[in-house]
């Protein structure tokens, strides 16, 4: 058995705290834009079906993990599809948490350096925050538990402080009229907060590590829950604020904050965007971290994973900055390729292969 | 397996090498030459020239020669250290009572060198405790713990008489952690009276206090407190098992064995929490903790140990609920200025003016204009020149410290001002973080101060970037922190529900009827609950 820091055990709501952070980290600031590029002032909509078709992809992942119990999702394509295609495949998803990673530490640098710092180097930003993650990863998963449960709440404090502090501003007949889009905009409005419901499918590297494995299910979609209402209310209070505009707005959430003017005192909380961005950042670049050093480790059969943290980090940043030359890049990734090259492959289609070939040799065994 | 086994046995080996060099060269100089297989003789004149040549020039050490009030002539000799042991006592219980007064009482028996030793005991020593022993060693130690040793002739055995009494400062007020309501007593420097006034508050045979001495040369009294039935076993095992294996020459003050038994030998934070507030140590006795006390020092550790416990008072539990939950909220508030303040200033003032309001930034804009010095070495200067004062105000001879405080306070405050040397901004910022950290309890208080530089080195190069990671740095080590296996952070981080109740909200004595569950797991409840008060009902009585 893999020695693990810190007994590396976790409880069901520590890790309902981490896919929250791990769902909602990179959507805070953004799910407004993307799910109004195609679905206008239709955005909340897109939002809460993104949430309910999270849900068939959280039943996934808890059902195909709970068939291998003690195993992560490195270890039991092995399992299923045999020995050379089962490490195919986890190598795989390996690359893809590696590439979300290195997503997230760009995204995580370009907000800082567009919005606040525009004269620091981009790499200061990325090099900081993976030796932040390496450090916490060290340590093991409790202690990344116990950090992301001082944060989440402070994150969801932030967000409802903004939230009501902005309601001055806000006028719910901009959301108005209802269903004006097609279902089609609807429906496309939803596959970027789709995509991101699905990361859930990471929750099949951890769920070894429940204490009680009998709340996975449970802990799954309390997340997604929890994680799509949150990303509605933010949607609707980005609406009702700008309309539809929102759409053209790329950090649609720090405008938000930007119209809060209480008494002429209490205004400019960009400093409170900046703690939610950078915490919550932090905890989800150290997640796909973890499950990158962890899934390399099970995958290459190690007895310890701390000898990969040093060299993914370095791979991490290097990747980071030599994927993207810039952020429209970005941003034109993730809204026209990323949704369907992490839902309809990583996050659901190859899930559902899966499940399809254990149920199938079940029947055939029977 | 075998890699595994050979790590510890190195320093053991060792440690029991120089032990046994010890030893030898203790035989040899004949100054502590106490194998334990070394016994009393019969002949009371050889015990005493070894006795003597063990206790040579020491002055202090007491050897008394006298003859039992009997016709034959039996030897006795008392040995004690003056000083440690009750003069009158000595002299009106033991001296008094043998030389004079036993043969009136038992004049009808006769009493020979060979029955002596027990008519002595039963019949003539007036002390509420003695005990006895057959080896040099037992009496050398217990000469040097201030016991009075009775040598008589013709037995191999001594009577050990715990007659200790010596100069010991009055019990106070404590000096560390005041209190507007609560008890005014504090530790004192003798274990005995420590233990007496916990077993005052807690008057339960299960209150055990166990003994042990640790210290090669000085033989430190040390005492592990707990309470049977409440506390978990398991940690009181751990906690002797830890202290057992400290080898040491001495131990002056219990700092040392919290550094020696702390489960994170390199952390600014203290895993270990120090008081001497009895009715505090009362308290964690009760939550199931294991108290620490020390001979020859107030301070009484305390474990497993909490970072919440640096925003708790025992005035907490005394006061009422609703003003003591504000006091808790204005604490935590007040331990994050204590921390961030200065480099959030740094950070705002040299990164991110926009995010001041308008007239705000012109008057601190204004107030820095006439500054030669960037914000980050402006407020350096003042948070150092203001440790130095600190430090000088604890330091200095206590007539002297009212005049350091307003020369002090004319320098810093109005001088540097005026001088233009430091803004007026900067002052204010420093001072509240100075006051602020002295509303935390001063050993969660010193880590705070500590790291609040190399946040300030964050803010100057990072901004509000460089803060936020270095405080995101802060929390993973402390989460990562244990104190006998109970996460530092807890109740917050893991989140454990019912212990909130005593977080930031102080609940009412009726809501708390739980001990808290990482620490008194053991026997949980405290109290029977809805013990919530009600006011009769009309009609019922």
């Amino acid at each position: 058995m893999m020695q693990l820091p810190e007994g590396g055990k976790i409880d069901g709501r520590q890790a309902v705290y981490l896919n929250i952070t791990m769902i909602l980290a990179t959507a805070i600031l953004v799910i407004p834009t993307i799910a109004a590029g195609p679905a206008k002032q239709d955005a909340w909509i897109s939002v809460t079906l993104a949430t309910l078709l999270g849900m068939p992809i959280a039943w996934l992942t808890v059902k195909l993990s709970s068939l291998f119990p003690g195993k992560t999702l490195i270890e039991y394509t092995v399992d299923i599809l045999g020995r050379w295609p089962g490490k195919i495949v986890g190598l795989l998803y390996i690359f893809w948490f590696v590439h979300i990673c290195s997503i997230m530490i760009r995204e995580f640098g370009d907000f800082l350096v567009g919005v606040f710092m525009p004269q620091t180097p981009i790499s200061v930003f990325h090099i900081t925050v993976t030796i932040m993650a390496a450090y916490t990863i060290k340590q093991g998963l409790e202690v990344l538990a116990r950090v992301n449960q001082i944060f989440l709440p402070i994150m969801l404090f932030s967000i409802i402080l903004i939230f009501l502090l902005a309601i001055p501003e806000m006028d719910l007949n901009r959301l108005l009229p209802v269903f004006d889009s097609t279902v089609v905009d609807i429906f496309k409005g939803s596959l970027s907060p789709l995509a991101w419901m699905g990361e859930i499918i990471t929750f099949a590297m951890i769920m070894p590590f429940l204490n009680k494995p009998g709340e996975a299910k449970r802990v799954a979609f309390i997340s997604i829950l929890v994680a799509g209402l949150v990303g509605t209310f933010i949607v609707i209070g980005a609406l009702s604020i700008f309309g539809a505009g929102v759409a053209s707005m790329t950090y649609s959430v720090l405008n938000m904050t930007r119209v809060v003017n209480i008494t002429n005192f209490l205004d400019r909380l960009e400093p409170l965007i900046m703690v939610i961005w950078v915490s919550t950042g932090f905890i989800k670049i150290t997640i796909f971290y973890y499950v990158i050093v962890l899934g390399s480790a099970r995958w290459l059969k190690l007895s310890d994973y701390r000898p990969l943290v040093m060299p993914v980090g370095i791979i991490l940043v290097t990747l980071s900055m030599a994927f993207w030359n810039n952020f429209l890049e970005l941003i034109h990734f993730l809204a026209h390729v990323f949704p369907f090259y992490a839902l309809f492959i990583f996050e659901a289609g190859m899930p559902l292969l899966l499940l399809t070939i254990v149920l199938i040799r079940k029947r055939g065994r029977k | 397996m075998t890699a595994f086994f050979r790590k510890p046995t190195r320093p053991r080996r060792v440690n029991s090498a120089r032990n046994g060099q010890n030893k030898a060269q203790g035989n040899q100089q004949n100054t502590d030459g106490l194998s334990q297989s070394l016994l009393l003789s019969t002949d009371i004149d050889i015990n005493l020239r070894h006795l003597k040549s063990i206790f040579h020039n020491c002055s202090d050490v007491i050897f008394r020669e006298f003859f039992f009030a009997q016709k034959e002539h039996i030897k006795l000799a008392l040995i004690y250290t003056d000083g440690l042991t009750d003069r009158t006592q000595v002299s009106e219980q033991i001296m008094r009572a043998l030389a004079l007064e036993v043969p009136m009482a038992t004049s009808n028996e006769i009493i020979t060198k060979t029955n002596a030793l027990h008519y002595i005991k039963m019949r003539g020593l007036c002390i509420n405790h003695v005990k006895e022993s057959q080896k040099v060693e037992d009496v050398v130690d217990a000469v040097l713990s201030g016991e009075t040793v009775l040598l008589v002739d013709g037995h191999d055995t001594a009577l050990i008489n715990d007659i200790r009494g010596w100069e010991a400062r009055a019990i106070e007020d404590s000096k560390t952690e005041t209190v507007v309501r609560g008890p005014r007593e504090s530790f004192v420097e003798t274990l005995r009276i420590n233990t007496s006034m916990l077993r005052r508050k807690i008057k339960n045979p299960n209150l055990k206090v166990e003994m042990l001495k640790l210290g090669k040369a000085t033989k430190t009294d040390v005492a592990v407190v707990y309470i049977k039935g409440i506390v978990n076993e398991g940690l009181v095992h751990e906690v002797k098992n830890r202290l057992n294996k400290i080898r040491i020459d001495g131990i002056l003050e219990s700092g040392y064995i919290e550094e020696l038994i702390q489960d994170n030998p390199y952390t600014p934070f203290s895993t270990i929490n120090h008081t001497d507030r009895p009715d505090r140590v009362a308290a964690y006795l009760l939550e199931g903790r294991v108290a620490i006390l020390v001979d020859g020092t107030p301070v009484v550790l305390t474990a497993p140990t909490l970072f919440m416990e640096a925003i708790q008072t025992p005035e907490d539990y005394y006061e009422k609920t609703q003003f003591m939950t504000w006091v808790r909220i204005l604490r935590i508030l007040t331990m994050f200025i204590s921390l961030t303040a200065p480099s959030f200033y740094i950070a705002i003032v040299s990164f991110h003016q926009e995010m001041l309001p308008t007239p705000l930034l012109l008057s601190i804009a204004a107030q820095r204009e006439a500054v030669p010095l960037p914000a980050f070495a402006e407020v350096l200067l003042m948070e150092v020149a203001f440790e130095i004062i600190r430090e000088a105000g604890i330091r200095l001879p206590q007539p002297v410290g009212q005049a350091v405080s307003i020369v002090a306070a004319l320098i810093v405050g109005e001088a540097a001002v005026q001088a233009g040397l430091v803004a007026a901004s900067t002052v204010i910022v420093v001072a509240l973080t100075a006051m602020a950290s002295f509303t935390v309890y001063y050993g969660g208080s010193i880590a705070l101060r500590l790291l609040r530089f190399p946040l300030m080195f964050l803010a100057a190069s990072l901004g509000l970037f460089g803060l936020i990671s270095g405080i995101i740095v802060i929390v993973v080590h402390m989460a990562g922190l244990r104190s006998f296996g109970v996460p530092y952070l807890a109740p917050v981080a893991p989140i454990v529900p019912g212990d909130l109740k005593d977080f930031a909200v102080r609940a009412p004595w009726w809501a708390m009827f739980r001990r808290p569950r990482l620490i008194g797991q053991n026997d949980p409840q405290r109290e029977v609950p809805g013990m919530m008060p009600k006011p009769p009902e009309p009609g019922k009585r």
